[in-house]
């Protein structure tokens, strides 16, 4: 009785195991679709679905379903979808995590599609080349970008500042912060507090004629460069012309809380392809400066493939999927709907074809990206594993410092050897 | 087997939904995380057996591990007793035999309904913040409030607070628990003269001792868990200065944005065994000083 009992009872639960499985299946789709994943803004989402309506109606009988979410949960649910071997078939990659998922096995180059259904034949060769890993092309660049500090050109005017926004150096950059502050009372204060920005610290480094990692992953910045990084920041904002601590050690907020859009600081720091999008929630004209360089060294700053979309590993319909990928760089109505809201277009064709239309927002980003060319130093190598937890653990230190919890310079050593740890540990 | 079929298959079939619940989404994944705490596992290439490297780095080099503990610690220190001497309070209020209880009681326990919800989260984190509407009411008594989100001074406390107010579900237990109590008892109490602080230490208090304990458990268990209040409040790694660095926050970092899954997994089992020996713990303890009506001494 018992063995019956137990195997009528197993049968029983294998049925319903079994039942509960097949109705989750979903009715099989007789239509060709894949799924794009992207991290975005709300102007960025907006063009997007248009570049996505416009590849429905070329492509009769191909379905694309788009998903978007904002920078931080993009990269967590990616992970989560990752593990899960449930990835969409296009996904937008950044410079900083391409090597990571292309080491981990996650995505597919793209060289066998390369003059078959992909066309990048007249690409610039190097922003194209940005997306190489191991010699092999894993990441479509879909626009280049720079760091930017975004500034709003009224409240400029208004405290009658007419400094050259590309050309400033470090010492210009507190006085011009110091005029703002006093000229509106206190009310706005020149600059968002940028000593927790790892992009700003990256600059700096390089601007003091280092690079973060050398080529084997190692940490090649001293804690000297991250010290006077610090003290740099702490001066100003012991004078009080920089954003309010706690302002600063809100980590990663949405574009529409930075200093400049609410109205806190005039300048704030961003990539160059966001300006679009930073005009979009603001009613005072911005402008676009370089981050203050070193009186006669280099500007530390560099162009990067701003995003790439890539192929991943659980991709479905592979055909599909590179025909939307080139329609995204090459079809004319599609450049045109994505305009330079991703970064500039490293097709030719696309930024003639865009020039007639562009916003004067738009002219103004491409102006920036023209000025900055002749000043911008080489892209830096690709960064080892476990860079991405060296950024948290930046910010992290830094707004210790910026709390006073810690001193700069007690802060910058530990930062360096963890830092180095991190990496270790990621090997 | 056909009276097997008559007699207990429907019985397991309603079941079946938790059962295969339970095996397939519950057992299945523990044991796996068990496995994976003893490999090095990135979520995409295959896991890697690594003994007990996890739980040794943990241990002897993880300094945000220990913080994250000691952050953890004094949220159930602080939160739990306030929790439950909130509960109480109300439940002693609403304990007075008004016509309307159970509208109050409703009221009441909608916060606990709502509390771990992230729309209350990010309010919250308005409210809280500098220029938030804890401030905006301070600054009309003249006071300054500071910043109390993004100050690491201050932070920890907003979460007891929110935890505080979540009285709803330890407070409905301490209702039932009062009602239990005979009233002769205090009537006795009354015509002897004595005061209500004694008749609350000497009556309600041993009386509802079996109830106490076992909210003490159960929240004790729910604050080592909090997570979704902390993660949203602290913009998902425990900042500021990781004095909102839950113990779970970090977990969910470890998996989730630093690709450690089987780090993540022995940290996870490390809470385990430090909620069971807390649990544990009140157990032991609970002989000296919870007393069933029913047992004989």
């Amino acid at each position: 009785m018992t063995k019956l009992t137990r195997r009528t009872l197993l049968g029983t639960m294998g049925a319903a195991a079994a039942a509960s499985v097949v109705s989750t299946i979903p009715a099989m789709a007789a239509e060709r679709t894949i799924r794009h994943f992207w991290w975005g803004n709300p102007e960025r989402d907006k063009r997007t679905f248009a570049a996505i309506d416009l590849f429905q109606k070329h492509h009769a009988g191909i379905k694309v379903s788009g998903e978007t979410i904002g920078w931080k949960d993009y990269w967590t649910k990616m992970a989560t979808q990752t593990a899960g071997r449930n990835m969409a078939d296009l996904i937008q990659m950044d410079y900083r995590y391409l090597f990571e998922y292309v080491h981990r096995g996650a995505l597919k180059p793209l060289d066998e599609y390369i003059g078959k259904s992909l066309m990048v034949g007249d690409f610039d060769p190097g922003p194209l080349a940005g997306g190489k890993v191991d010699g092999k092309l894993y990441g479509l660049n879909i626009g280049s970008n720079s760091q930017v500090l975004v500034y709003n050109t009224k409240v400029f005017a208004d405290a009658g500042i007419t400094a050259d926004v590309i050309n400033w150096t470090r010492e210009d950059f507190p006085k011009i912060c110091e005029k703002i502050t006093s000229a509106t009372g206190g009310k706005m204060k020149g600059s968002d507090d940028l000593s927790t920005s790892v992009d700003i610290m990256q600059v700096w480094v390089r601007q003091n004629g280092r690079e973060f990692y050398d080529a084997d992953g190692k940490v090649t910045a001293t804690a000297a460069d991250i010290e006077s990084f610090w003290q740099y920041w702490a001066e100003m904002r012991k004078a009080g012309i920089i954003a309010g601590k706690d302002r600063t050690v809100v980590i990663n907020p949405p574009l529409g809380e930075s200093g400049i859009v609410t109205g806190g600081t005039a300048i704030s720091q961003f990539w160059s392809n966001q300006i679009v999008g930073i005009q979009a929630l603001m009613k005072d004209r911005i402008g676009a400066a370089m981050f203050p360089h070193k009186k006669g060294g280099p500007y530390g700053q560099y162009i990067k493939p701003a995003m790439f979309m890539s192929l991943t590993r659980d991709v479905k319909d592979v055909d599909a999927a590179i025909a939307y990928m080139n329609d995204w760089v090459n079809d004319p109505e599609t450049t045109k709907a994505l305009g330079l809201e991703r970064g500039i277009p490293c097709s030719p064709k696309a930024r003639e074809a865009l020039k007639p239309s562009l916003s004067d927002t738009e002219k103004d980003a491409v102006a920036f990206f023209d000025a900055i060319q002749t000043r911008v130093g080489q892209l830096p190598l690709p960064e080892p594993k476990g860079a991405g937890e060296v950024y948290e653990l930046f910010t992290r230190s830094a707004s210790e410092v910026v709390l006073d919890k810690i001193k700069p310079a007690e802060a910058a050593g530990r930062f360096i050897e963890d830092a180095q740890d991190i990496i270790d540990r990621a090997r | 087997m056909r009276r097997f079929f008559t007699r207990n298959a429907p019985g397991y079939l309603f079941l079946s939904p938790w059962l295969i619940g339970f095996f397939l989404l519950t057992l299945g994944p523990i044991l796996a995380s068990l496995y994976f705490s003893f490999t090095r596992y990135d979520m995409v290439s295959a896991p890697r057996w690594i003994g007990w490297d996890n739980y040794v780095y943990m241990f002897t080099r993880d300094r945000r591990f220990w913080k994250a503990l000691n952050v953890t610690f004094s949220y159930v220190a602080l939160a739990v007793p306030a929790r439950l001497a909130m509960a109480l309070c109300v439940a002693m209020l609403l304990d007075k035999g008004l016509r309307t209880i159970g509208l109050y009681r409703a009221i009441f326990y909608l916060p606990s309904l709502l509390g771990s919800s992230i729309a209350i989260a990010i309010l919250w984190r308005q409210l809280f913040a500098g220029d938030g509407a804890v401030n905006a009411v301070l600054s009309f008594f003249g006071i300054q409030g500071p910043s109390w989100i993004t100050d690491p001074q201050t932070s920890l406390y907003t979460l007891v607070v929110l935890a505080m107010w979540q009285f709803g579900s330890p407070m409905l237990i301490f209702l039932a628990g009062l009602r239990s109590i005979p009233r002769d008892l205090y009537e006795a109490a009354e015509i002897d003269g004595t005061s209500r602080w004694r008749q609350f230490t000497r009556i309600t208090l041993p009386l509802l001792a079996p109830v106490i304990f076992f909210n003490l458990v159960l929240q004790t268990i729910e604050a080592f868990k909090t997570f979704s209040s902390a993660f949203i409040i602290s913009h998902g790694n425990g900042a500021p200065a990781d004095s909102l660095l839950f113990y779970t926050v970090y977990l969910f970092n470890e998996a989730f944005s630093f690709f450690r899954m089987g780090y993540a997994s022995a940290l996870a089992w490390v809470l385990l065994v430090i909620i069971a020996t807390f649990t544990g713990i009140a157990f032991l303890s609970s002989k000296y000083w919870v007393h069933y009506e029913n047992e004989r001494d």
